[in-house]
């Protein structure tokens, strides 16, 4: 790890400002993806500016949204009674991400900007890596990418979006609420990140020293159902094969609302648009859940060691749609 | 050869006499021992696999923050090789050439005056590098060939005639992959020089061999060399050698003339100090109709690193397993430019147990004969090699016994047949017959005026229990209640250990304290021998026993007196005995010595659309011997299981093709059991004390995990007609 300047903020105005004028600082929350990156000297800021100080923690409630400020940690958002009662696959996906401690650390913003697992990002030795050194090739295509993405993949980066709790975020259109030096502005989460494209290094839309204030979260219908499955190698402590985060509005065995969202398949958090098409007005049978699971991988890129994780996608997300629906086996 | 009487102290489950020293923080592990003046080491290491070293840029190192030296191989003094050991060949010696044979081999030492700065100077160390193009695939042609490395294959028979004679053959090919030993405490030395003196704090399984290497190497004398591990953070096989990491913090320490310690990374784990290799196996069995077998040929291959040896016959298992009368094993290396393979619990067992008694399920299910009828049809009972009766084998029981406690009889065997909603349910089991291993060792008992005892032995206590059980043993052998008897190890300078491995380091240790236990209480009767005023006068050693800190004559406890009463009426402050156990020769005993075994039954459940595999119950039946400690005992067992478990579902070390780079050397990426993957595990003991060694005990450290690979896909096969012959089993191989 190299040496680097601590600065702890006094304000967002001020964190905002410093960060923003330089490139080699970077903000610093909980810690959990930004420590472990600089001690595998994958990152080198300068300085590092410690927010967690700063008055954007706390959750507050509307009649129609969950207001979440940025540093409000994964185990907190869990806790929240109407997140359990209202958004019960929010809670589910926060509980079967990483652990206890982490949790205990890690904050929504920060989590909604974790970076890649993927083992040729974190090991500054390897050479080939587009995102960590822009142009140099990806490791990851012709090495060990079993947990790798196989949405939203291109020839320059095949690397996961890691996030459980981003893939429910994305399936209820939650909004990022940013500060920068010219004020601030809201993005939805499912515009909020970039596919690798040709500049995997360039991750989402933030612009550097843009800072995430709040994620919004709309509430579903009362009526509505939802359910996290996450699909993984163990019990615990792991991330996902593939997950899937359901939620839907029935009435009278006709899906009304439909929301999708799959983890551990995409470069980005995945909102499965097309399977929400299928399932829209449809009756809520098997014959609709296999036509909208296929539907969600349609334009999957699999590689050998991921050719697996499309069927399995498909039968994760059948899985939760049978579990959500009420209608499962 | 006598076997000890009925337990006392021994036997019962004791708490572990170290438990408060660990559980408080106060136990010294190699690494928390700071030294004044001491300063730290960083590694450098190659990120290819094979090449050599063009040039090595340490400019930039060597004027960073806190940065004393940096040794390269252009620097460092000529090294020699260190001794052959009983383990075979030492590794190759560090920093002797430009030469790369592995990726992670080191290429540097980097010492600084805090952790961070070696760190941070190891990163600016430029090394230029000849690639070459690496060997890494077991099947490539160009690869030498090691045939029948050990002088272990076998011809049994006549293997053609015995699948000639069958009426069902099956067979396969079996693949496990490289697993990493990651042993909890990550692997440090701790090096100080004081003149051609040295000491060394090391995480050794083996603290001798260490001194040995070590003197070797320096060219001083080894009285000169003291190495000490009262406590090692685990080993799992890792800590049997002197790896090159070792040196090199003892060659940091003179080159700066301070003490040095070097504190492995997790990544440096996973490349620098052994780990078990992938096999890959060919097995075929041949029976009767009615389930006698008639021949068994296995060959297994496993990689070896390019310039060093490992000790890995997988395929040996299947020569001493089952009365078989025709019987081929084949065993071959390749030599492939990869980190040093080195034993890791239950080394070669671990393999090739999960191709036979995969095998030996498949001829059950094929026969349709139940897999535990199976097998004790075909129950060894002598040696099949040796043609000798087993010193004992309790085998018989762990099966029968075993299946009772699991519930055996309730098991359906058509596959897919048994589920719970969604979950298929399946039964598996595998049989374990564990080599014995014993190495000679010794040790040293006191027994002061106050009644308390000293015992010693430069052996290592792994988590593994030989505090506990040797304390417990010592106050057997000489009448004293626990709380009086002291024992220690972990110091080069006490009487000679052994490594702890092999799973023999209790039977050797268990011996020579007997021994030297016997030869004290000798001691105290030679004293009295013409001692009018005692009561043990002229008394011989088989004439008395010992209990409550005396010595009497058998039969009669009020005649006799204490030991404190014999040393203060003779004026003596203390007497010592030293003992010694050998291995025993089974010729001359007219036995085959047994080593341990066991039976493991479990239980899983598999989803067949998500792929998910859970074992859900493990019972694991044991004849280890006579039992010293049944609670450390059954905690070796269920350790062991956790590890089977790991091997069965979760640990493969991955490597690059083109780089030969870890490519998951931590422990977010390599896959080992959580809490929530293991679940209640049984353990039961059956048999009693082996009749070969004096105490009777018998091995437990690696049985409990070999076994459990090959139940849980006997299992997996039962739940979905499925046979699973590469590990880990994982998702993508069970989506039906």
């Amino acid at each position: 790890m190299d040496p680097f300047e601590y600065l702890r903020a006094a304000d967002s105005d001020q964190a905002v400002a410093v960060v923003t004028e330089d490139p080699g600082t970077s903000y610093l929350a909980g810690g959990t993806t930004q420590l472990d990156l600089m001690k595998d000297g994958v990152l080198h800021p300068r300085r590092l500016v410690d927010i967690t100080r700063l008055p954007l923690g706390g959750i507050t409630h509307t009649e129609s949204a969950v207001h979440v400020g940025a540093l409000t940690t994964m185990e907190e958002l869990a806790a929240d009674p109407v997140v359990t009662e209202r958004l019960p696959f929010v809670r589910e996906a926060l509980l079967l991400g990483a652990s206890t401690q982490l949790r205990n650390m890690a904050t929504i913003g920060g989590n909604l900007l974790q970076r890649a697992r993927c083992r040729y990002f974190r090991d500054p030795t390897v050479p080939a890596c587009n995102k960590r050194s822009p142009g140099s090739g990806c490791a990851a295509i012709t090495g060990v990418h079993r947990m790798h993405a196989i949405l939203g993949t291109s020839d320059h980066c095949i690397a996961l979006h890691a996030s459980d709790v981003a893939v429910p975020l994305t399936a209820l259109d939650a909004v990022v609420h940013i500060q920068g030096v010219n004020g601030p502005r809201a993005v939805p989460l499912t515009r909020f990140y970039l596919p690798p494209g040709d500049t995997p290094h360039i991750e989402n839309v933030l612009q550097h020293g843009e800072l995430i204030t709040a994620v919004e979260i709309p509430l579903l219908p009362r009526q509505a159902r939802s359910h996290y499955i996450k699909v993984r190698d163990r019990v615990s402590y792991e991330f996902a094969l593939v997950s899937a985060g359901v939620a839907l509005v029935q009435e009278d065995g006709v899906i009304r609302e439909a929301r999708v969202g799959l983890g551990g398949v995409g470069t980005v958090p995945w909102r499965a648009w097309d399977a929400e098409d299928v399932l829209r007005d449809a009756p809520a049978n098997a014959e609709t859940f296999l036509a909208a699971a296929r539907a969600a991988l349609v334009g999957a890129r699999p590689l050998p060691g991921t050719a697996f994780k499309i069927e399995l996608a498909q039968r994760t997300l059948i899985r939760t749609l049978e579990t959500v629906s009420g209608a499962e086996q | 050869m006598t076997t000890l009487e009925a337990a006392r102290a021994v036997g019962p489950g004791l708490d572990r006499v170290d438990a408060p020293m660990k559980t408080t923080g106060r136990a010294p592990y190699p690494n928390d021992f700071s030294l004044p003046g001491m300063v730290h080491a960083c590694l450098v290491h190659s990120t290819i696999a094979a090449g050599r070293v063009r040039a090595i840029d340490t400019t930039a190192a060597e004027t960073a923050p806190g940065v004393l030296a940096v040794i390269t191989h252009l620097t460092a003094p000529q090294l020699e090789r260190g001794p052959m050991t009983l383990l075979g060949p030492s590794p190759p010696a560090p920093l002797q050439g430009d030469r790369i044979l592995h990726y992670g081999q080191h290429l540097a030492v980097v010492v600084a005056a805090s952790p961070e700065q070696a760190r941070h100077a190891a990163g600016l160390v430029r090394v230029d590098y000849e690639p070459a193009e690496p060997l890494l695939d077991l099947h490539d042609p160009r690869a030498a060939v090691v045939t029948n490395p050990w002088g272990l294959d076998s011809d049994r028979g006549d293997i053609a005639a015995g699948f000639a004679a069958a009426d069902v053959v099956v067979g396969g090919s079996y693949t496990t992959p490289d697993n990493t030993n990651n042993p909890l405490g990550l692997m440090s030395t701790v090096a100080a020089w004081n003149g051609d003196s040295l000491t060394v704090h090391d995480s050794t399984q083996w603290p001798h061999n260490v001194r040995t290497t070590l003197a070797a190497v320096f060219k001083i004398p080894e009285s000169n060399v003291r190495v000490l591990a009262p406590y090692v953070g685990g080993g799992f096989g890792a800590g049997l050698r002197v790896w090159p990491h070792v040196i090199l913090t003892v060659l940091a320490a003179r080159e700066v003339g301070k003490p040095v310690k070097l504190v492995l990374t997790r990544p440096e784990m996973f490349t620098a100090v052994g780990h078990r290799p992938y096999s890959a196996q060919q097995i075929r069995i041949g029976a009767t109709r009615t389930g006698e077998l008639t021949a068994i040929e296995h060959e297994g291959v496993s990689p070896v690193a390019m310039d060093d040896d490992d000790y890995e016959p997988v395929s040996a298992c299947s020569a001493v397993s089952y009365a078989c009368p025709n019987v081929r094993t084949r065993d071959r290396q390749v030599r492939l430019n990869i980190p040093c393979p080195g034993s890791m619990r239950a080394p070669a067992e671990g393999q090739g147990n999960f191709a036979l008694e995969s095998a030996i399920d498949e001829l059950a299910h094929e026969l349709g004969i139940d897999p535990l009828e199976l097998r004790l049809r075909n129950y060894a009972e002598e040696h099949p090699l040796l043609g000798l009766p087993w010193s004992s084998k309790a085998l018989r029981e762990c099966y029968l016994q075993g299946a009772e406690r699991f519930g055996w009889s309730r098991r359906d065997p058509r596959p897919g047949s048994m589920r719970d909603g969604r979950w298929l349910i399946g039964y598996g089991l595998a049989g374990v017959s564990y080599p014995h291993y014993q190495v000679p060792c010794q040790a040293r008992a006191s027994l002061h005026r106050d009644g308390s005892a000293d015992v010693r032995s430069a052996a290592t206590d792994i988590g593994t229990g030989t505090y506990t059980i040797i304390t417990q043993l010592s106050a057997e052998l000489l009448g004293l209640d626990v709380s009086r008897v002291h024992f220690d190890l972990g110091d080069s300078d006490m009487p000679y250990a052994p490594q702890a491995g092999g799973s023999g380091l209790t039977g050797a240790l268990a011996g020579a304290v007997h021994a030297a236990c016997r030869r004290l209480v000798q001691e105290f009767l030679d004293v009295v021998r013409d001692d009018p005023d005692s009561p043990l006068r002229g008394a011989a050693l088989d004439d008395v026993a010992v209990s409550q800190g005396r010595i009497h004559r058998i039969g009669n406890p009020d005649q006799g007196e204490s030991y404190t009463d014999i040393l203060t009426r003779h004026g003596l402050e203390e007497l010592s005995a030293d003992g010694r156990s050998t291995p025993p020769q089974p010729d001359a005993a007219g036995m085959a010595t047994a080593g341990a075994f066991g039976a493991k039954f479990v239980e899983v459940r598999v989803d067949p659309d998500l792929g998910l595999l859970r074992v859900t119950r493990v019972v694991s039946a044991i004849d280890g011997g006579r039992i010293l400690n049944e609670k450390t005992a059954t905690s070796q067992i269920v350790g062991g299981t956790v590890g089977g478990i790991g091997q069965a579902m979760f640990e493969e070390t991955a490597t690059d093709a083109g780089t030969g780079r870890i490519a998951n050397a931590t422990f977010g990426d390599y896959l080992v059991p959580v809490n929530a993957d293991v679940p209640d595990m049984e353990v039961i003991f059956v048999g009693g004390p082996d009749r070969a060694t004096p105490v009777g005990t018998k091995g437990v450290g690696e049985i409990g995990l070999v076994g459990v690979a090959a139940a849980v896909a006997n299992a997996v096969h039962h739940a979905t007609g499925r046979r699973i012959r590469s590990l880990p089993i994982t998702i993508d191989q069970l989506m039906l």
